[in-house]
């Protein structure tokens, strides 16, 4: 019985993942619209673009890594979600922690990447080798963040981070406990995300959506979904390191919406930064903010 | 005797008739759903070659805002539905123009915006401009006008919208179905050696698009001067060794 | 006679038939065979890695100035002797077929290369016998000899780079004697029991003097910083499989001695009680500080090569400094993950060796700007690349990331995020340069040259699939391992792991079952999604997007060479060499010093010992 509970969670994790994360891309585009003054793309407009592009009457790979490439990057993160604990559903949060989670993520950013490298296009290579920098900009400061509030909580389970923030009210969420780390974690969410202004290893114009340049059809369309677990993925992380994660579904949302909407809301009000910029500006502020918050925490 | 006898009546060409099955399975169960998808989740590619192009972005921004109607900008052409050609079309550059199209994954239209690509329009003299486009790529829609508006641009999407919806927009068929026909005058054009490094004659019969006009005179020509175009397969040794005992 | 007995006997045969057989067709297997056969002798003692057995003696001793020398093996030598053998199984089997045949026919000595191998396994497993000090120094001078035998086999460069080696060797040894001198002068006795008993009550300068003389002696073994510079080199030049063998294990070494003498002897509590002055650090910080130094900077070195060879040689360096930090730290996870990693790295590295040994035998080059696209002509290799570096970067589902978790747990534990910060850096800096080593060698362009190539041997094949399984069988079930590092915890005195066949079992603990599981089925699930699809057609690589531009065969357009401009237009300026510049300062001192003696001794010594002698009698005189 236990079993086929933690068997229906599992699979219910990942599908919620994706709904929810359909209409977060939805609020990230309404978002963009709304700031350059557009109306924007209707409600179902997420699910139109992901069902025209599987529909699409000839798919064209370019071997079959570019085809498991893409089977990583969808497949990963429908395992990494069944790690990340929300309202009800703990899932396997017991079996691996924030560490775990950290480097789970990392898997369909290299399925992504050898599918891409399959495609032999240099377009598609020299956004990887600029998305890996970026990598390496965001991953220090974020793992500073992973640090303090492992040492703050005093484990690494996520869902014990929740119970704890839940049961002891507001005043021992990680935004009041570790106000510092939570601003450094804000900084990098766009760049977690992969959104403006850190785009740059996209950058449409110059090197023709480095790596998405030789996606077509279903392998578009993998990533399409692949980018609804990433918004929700970072929503849902910020939340239950800082906002106190949710006992209930009408608590959570609003939280994991807010966090998403605020990086994208200033995010279009600037101009991309170049690779080296990035790693400037992720090596210098959140990684300061980072360490004093740090220093704060553990005194 | 009438003048208007003596001009040439341009025949047009007769698109060869097949039930052709849909590859994607999902195509086939929600035949209706998909086309509606498809229909209101248009990605463009905007080869800009002339002066059409100015019209584009006050389409795309705040005033008109292609984006309600799900119409995006992509930049390549393994991303893109509709190919829009902006303008006059060079004989250089019509090169790259099927080189585009044909490197776009099906189901994809080709918009004609501004005059020139209907008839040449202005540069209708020139010795060096291809006068009309439909004969190299199966056009859907044209958008009259020098240049037309935004909202002439947005209107002609909306039509191909409507056809799209309605399962008449399968002009891409005929680009794989008559391939000798439009092979024919691309050659005519740019030599008889003329290739692309896309195959599309094994595409056509991966994707049982291929008909009796798919192959002919030109096709043969082709494949005369191509360099083989097959994917890289998998080799683990014995097949290559033959191969390269042959060789020696 | 002990089952000890047998496997230093079968070890001691194996260099004999090497060297008398080596060059015969069967040569290479007999070897092969004669591995497998000392791999079972390991095994009759493998209650040794399950703790049922504490030690098993040798019974060949000899006594030496009143002391007895003893060979023995405990869990820690058993844990050692299995990596090694398996490396030494795995190296030979693969240098047995084609690519023996092509060494030989390029007038390389398989004789003598077989025999080199060998005897690096023989002079290993005598070290991991030792029982006492002296037997320790004898078998470290032994290994050392035999790594330098193997180095130098490809002559030229290589000749020039195991010369390197063994200079740094000798001082190293020299570092170690001192060592191994003040500790008789101390405790009287070269027992391991009597300097255990001894060391809590040494004075903490006679403490200090020893460990940073017994760490410098084994980290030069180790490479670990400040003496990291001879081993890339060194290793990327040895011949094929001898670079896996080496790179697997050699330097483990280094490790092994390093565990047994400061660790289980004179004990990591003893170093947390060694102050530095003026500073919050002990002995314990300092070594942390040099293990995460020697993970971030070889591994930054790496990311700039572009020889396959030698990337894998510094990633080599660096992930040492993952093991000494492990165990370095000491409690129950962080020396888990250290041991641990000892055997992970050796499976995955000597795996990633042989794969690129396999390229250079069809293509002819190491050179990451050189190859590409060889996926489609090599798949067997490039699954076994992937599964490498996965390893090797610390993902899941493969065995590096168990390790590596242990060893970031247990920095999470200790409440120490600098050092935490820094081994992450280390693991980025390996994501970075290992999808470059991949990209450039099996995916992007295939070369008009490379068109024929085909898949390696049988012969090279099947030993990186047993250790492409090994890699995703103990990365499933680290348990299997974990079982291997508690016995050794428990004989060296460390607290032990309380663990499960899955991995970890604590509060906010590892299930490796579980994760691996769910990851293998939601690649399923995206699988089934990827059908959703319609049919996929395959399209030749030429068919690319290039903006309109029309590529043909000629067109190298493969991005290969500077894979991180955007990195290294910062972080490039940050190189300076300065390793380098400090041996070549310390290399020119000691040839001016030996300079200024030879012509103390050789020109001017009757004038100058008249003079001295003068002085002295004088002074003589007049005092």
């Amino acid at each position: 019985m236990h079993f086929l509970e933690l068997l229906v969670e599992l699979l219910l994790m990942p599908i919620l993942a994706f709904v929810i994360g359909l209409a977060m891309v939805l609020m990230m585009r309404r978002i963009g619209a709304r700031i350059q003054r557009r109306v924007g793309p209707p409600v179902l407009q997420p699910i139109y673009d992901i069902i025209k592009l599987y529909s699409k009457d000839t798919q064209i790979s370019h071997g079959l890594m570019h085809e498991i490439g893409i089977i990583m990057a969808v497949g990963g993160y429908i395992a990494a979600e069944t790690l990340l604990p929300v309202p009800g559903l703990d899932g396997l949060a017991d079996k691996g922690g924030a560490v775990t989670l950290a480097y789970m993520l990392m898997i369909p950013a290299l399925g992504m990447a050898l599918g891409v490298g399959q495609c032999a296009n240099p377009n598609g290579s020299i956004g990887i080798s600029r998305a890996l920098t970026a990598m390496l900009a965001y991953d220090i400061p974020f793992i500073l963040v992973i640090f303090g509030a492992s040492y703050v909580y005093g484990t690494t389970n996520l869902a014990e981070m929740i119970s704890i923030q839940q049961q002891q009210g507001v005043s021992s969420w990680g935004i009041v406990q570790m106000p510092l780390l939570a601003l450094t974690a804000l900084l990098i969410l766009p760049a977690i995300m992969g959104k403006h202004p850190f785009e740059i290893y996209v950058a449409p114009a110059e090197i023709a959506t480095g790596p998405m340049v030789e996606m077509s059809g279903k392998f578009m369309g993998g990533l399409f979904v692949m980018q609804c677990f990433q918004l929700y993925t970072a929503g849902v992380i910020f939340t239950t390191l800082f906002l106190g994660g949710g006992v209930y579904w009408i608590t959570f949302l609003p939280k994991i919406f807010l966090v998403v909407a605020i990086p994208m809301s200033v995010a279009y009000l600037f101009p991309r930064y170049r690779t080296e910029d990035v790693l400037r500006l992720m090596w210098k502020w959140p990684m300061l903010l980072g360490l004093i918050g740090l220093a704060v925490v553990m005194k | 005797m009438n003048e208007l006898d003596k001009i040439p009546v341009r025949q047009e060409i007769s698109v060869a008739q097949g039930s052709v099955k849909r590859s994607n399975p999902l195509a086939n169960v929600f035949d209706e759903l998909v086309r509606f998808c498809q229909s209101r989740s248009m990605f463009m590619l905007h080869y800009c070659t002339g002066c059409g192009a100015i019209e584009l972005p006050p389409a795309m921004t705040s005033r008109f805002d292609m984006e309600r109607l799900g119409i995006q900008p992509m930049v390549t052409p393994r991303q893109a539905d509709i190919l829009l050609i902006t303008g006059y079309v060079s004989v250089k550059t019509l090169k790259r123009i099927i080189l585009t199209y044909e490197q776009m994954p099906a189901p994809k239209y080709v918009i004609g915006i501004c005059s020139c690509t209907v008839n040449g329009g202005m540069y209708w003299q020139s010795y060096a401009t291809a006068k009309v486009l439909k004969e190299y790529l199966p056009v859907d829609i044209y958008i009259a006008g020098c240049m037309p508006r935004p909202e002439a641009v947005i209107s002609g999407l909306r039509d191909l919208m409507g056809d799209i919806k309605s399962g008449s927009a399968s002009n891409w068929k005929r680009y794989f179905q008559n391939y000798d026909h439009y092979l024919g005058n691309q050659q005519k054009l740019f030599d008889e050696d003329w290739q692309t490094p896309t195959d599309i004659i094994a595409e056509a019969e991966h994707y049982g698009l291929i008909t009796d006009q798919t192959l002919g005179e030109h096709t043969a020509l082709l494949q005369k001067h191509q360099q083989p175009l097959e994917a890289l397969e998998f080799s683990l040794g014995e097949k290559r060794e033959k191969i390269r005992g042959e060789n020696q | 006679m002990t089952a000890l007995d047998t496997l230093l006997l079968i070890s001691a045969i194996t260099v004999g038939v090497a060297l008398l057989a080596g060059n015969w067709r069967v040569g290479g297997w007999l070897v092969t065979i004669l591995y497998a056969l000392q791999g079972a002798a390991l095994l009759m003692m493998s209650g040794l890695g399950y703790s049922t057995l504490t030690v098993v003696q040798s019974s060949f001793s000899i006594e030496v100035l009143s002391e007895q020398l003893l060979w023995r093996f405990d869990a820690l030598s058993w844990f050692f002797a299995l990596i090694t053998i398996g490396a030494g199984l795995f190296s030979s089997w693969f240098a047995s077929g084609e690519w023996g045949e092509r060494y030989r026919d390029n007038g390389g000595s398989l004789r003598l290369f077989h025999g080199a191998l060998a005897l690096n396994v023989f002079t290993m497993l005598v070290l991991l016998a030792s029982g006492d000090l002296l037997t320790l120094f004898i078998g470290w001078e032994l290994v050392s000899w035999a790594s330098f035998l193997i180095m130098a086999l490809a002559g030229g460069k290589a000749f020039g780079y195991a010369m390197r080696y063994i200079s740094y060797a000798f001082a190293g040894a020299m570092a170690l004697l001192g060592g191994l001198l003040l500790i008789y002068a101390e405790v009287g006795s070269f027992d391991f029991q009597s300097l255990k008993e001894a060391a809590p009550q040494m004075q903490a300068s006679t403490l200090w003097l020893l460990v940073v003389l017994l760490t410098s002696g084994f980290g030069v073994k180790m490479a670990i910083l400040p003496f990291h510079l001879w081993q890339a080199k060194a290793y990327a030049q040895t011949p094929g499989p001898g670079a896996a063998f080496l790179g697997a294990i050699s330097s483990r070494m280094g490790l092994f001695a390093f565990i047994v003498v400061v660790v289980q002897l004179i004990g990591i509590s003893r170093l947390v009680e060694m102050e530095i002055p003026f500073t919050f650090l002990d002995a314990q910080d300092l070594l942390a500080w040099i293990a995460v130094f020697t993970i971030i900077i070889p591994t930054y070195i790496a990311l700039r090569q572009h020889d396959a060879r030698r990337l894998l040689a510094w990633h080599g360096v660096g992930q040492t400094g993952y093991m000494l930090l492990g165990i370095v730290i000491a409690n129950d996870l962080g020396s888990a993950g250290g041991l641990m990693h000892v055997f992970n790295y050796a499976s995955y590295q000597a795996m990633l060796f042989m794969v690129v040994v396999a390229v250079i035998h069809r293509t002819g080059t190491s050179d990451l700007n050189k190859l590409g696209g060889l996926f489609t002509r090599m798949p067997l290799s490039y699954l076994a690349m992937l599964i490498g570096i996965i390893g090797l970067a610390g993902l899941p589902p493969m065995n590096g990331f168990v390790s590596k978790w242990l060893i970031y747990r247990s920095l999470i534990v200790d409440g120490s995020p600098l050092l935490f910060l820094g081994a992450v850096i280390g693991t980025l800096g390996t994501i970075l340069s290992v999808y470059k080593l991949i990209h450039n060698i099996f995916l992007g362009q295939l070369r008009v040259e490379h068109v024929a190539v085909r898949e390696a041997p049988l012969s090279m094949v099947i030993p990186m699939m047993a250790l492409a399984v090994i890699v995703f069988v103990t990365g499933y079930f680290p348990g299997l391992v974990l079982d291997w590092t508690s016995a050794v915890q428990a004989s060296i005195g460390i607290p032990v792991l309380a663990h499960h066949l899955g991995g970890v079992s604590m509060k906010g603990g590892l299930d490796m079952i579980w994760i691996v599981s769910v990851l293998l089925i939601g690649f399923g699930f995206g699988t089934l999604v990827f059908f959703l699809g319609g049919r996929s057609r395959r399209v030749h690589q030429l068919d690319n997007y290039a903006g309109g531009h029309f590529l043909t065969a000629e067109t190298r357009y493969h991005y290969s060479d500077n894979f991180y401009p955007g990195l290294m237009h910062l972080i490039g300026p940050w190189y300076r060499n300065s390793f380098e510049w400090l041996e070549r300062g310390v290399i020119s001192a000691v040839d001016t010093l030996s300079t200024a003696m030879q012509g103390l001794y050789r020109n001017a010594h009757p004038s100058y010992l008249l003079l001295a002698a003068v002085v002295f009698a004088l002074s003589w005189v007049i005092v």
